[in-house]
């Protein structure tokens, strides 16, 4: 596989909390691949979803252009998108990009995990 | 050291220019997350050349040394160019809720980079950027 095909992964991380695993290259079909399983996790009644990029080094701003999208539909149904595991680069970037703004940002999956168990049967 | 690609508009083409950046990143001695931060600048600065530039985009990269040692990056388009200074600065508070989320590339590259040099006339534009080397700890 080419190492800038995004490679998802989808799961639930605790009760009402979907977790997303994306390693590649966040480009608008990486982007696109990661709002279509945000999607998918949000149908199974999961209000709360964190985007686990470890794996992930190198996005470009149409990439996260659509992980606003994603935080608007989140927040339009009052849940919340968290991240881990940011480069530096890319959690600057968020930053730049406002993400951050409303979204959480841990620096693991375990970190995320304790801190969003219990938040998410609203 | 330097390294010229000319780049078809073809999709992920930015993702050549930016191995570059990270092969001659490196063999400056730049810390990893330095060499994260020029490459996504790279993509960017390729994406907009690519999506204004109506052509093949020529990026341009060497080490310098003249007063600190840095990577210098060039990426050059022969669209029909634009005022920088009348382009974009986004900020989030614009975007959200907003239909369109586009035209963050300037913004990006001028917050990553440490200089940004835009010239831009019809039918030649040049984003110049540099990089300054910090060490690997």
């Amino acid at each position: 596989m080419s190492e800038e095909q995004i490679r998802i992964a989808k799961d639930l991380l605790t009760e009402g909390v979907g977790l997303i695993a994306a390693a590649g290259y966040i480009n608008n079909e990486g982007g696109q691949a990661i709002a279509d399983a945000a999607s998918e996790l949000m149908d199974q009644g999961c209000k709360t979803l964190v985007i686990d990029l470890d794996g992930t080094r190198i996005i470009n701003s149409i990439g996260v252009s659509i992980l606003l999208e994603i935080l608007e539909k989140l927040m339009d149904e009052k849940g919340r998108l968290a991240f881990c595991n940011l480069t530096p680069t890319i959690a600057k970037t968020f930053e730049i990009m406002g993400l951050v703004q409303y979204a959480s940002v841990y620096p693991d999956r375990l970190a995320a995990r304790a801190a969003l168990e219990g938040h998410a049967a609203v | 050291m330097e390294v010229v690609l000319h780049l078809p508009v073809v999709p992920n083409a930015e993702l050549v220019a930016a191995k570059a950046v990270e092969t001659l990143g490196r063999a400056l001695g730049m810390h990893q997350t330095q060499v994260e931060a020029a490459s996504v600048a790279m993509v960017e600065a390729c994406l907009n050349a690519m999506e204004h530039g109506g052509g093949p985009v020529t990026v341009r990269l060497r080490g310098d040394n003249h007063s600190r040692p840095c990577l210098v990056i060039e990426v050059e388009d022969h669209g029909r160019g634009f005022d920088p200074e009348r382009a974009p600065r986004n900020s989030s508070s614009r975007v959200l809720g907003s239909t369109s989320k586009r035209g963050w590339g300037l913004t990006l590259i001028r917050e990553l980079m440490d200089e940004v040099q835009i010239q831009s006339a019809p039918g030649k534009t040049v984003v110049a950027m540099r990089k300054y080397v910090e060490s690997a700890p």
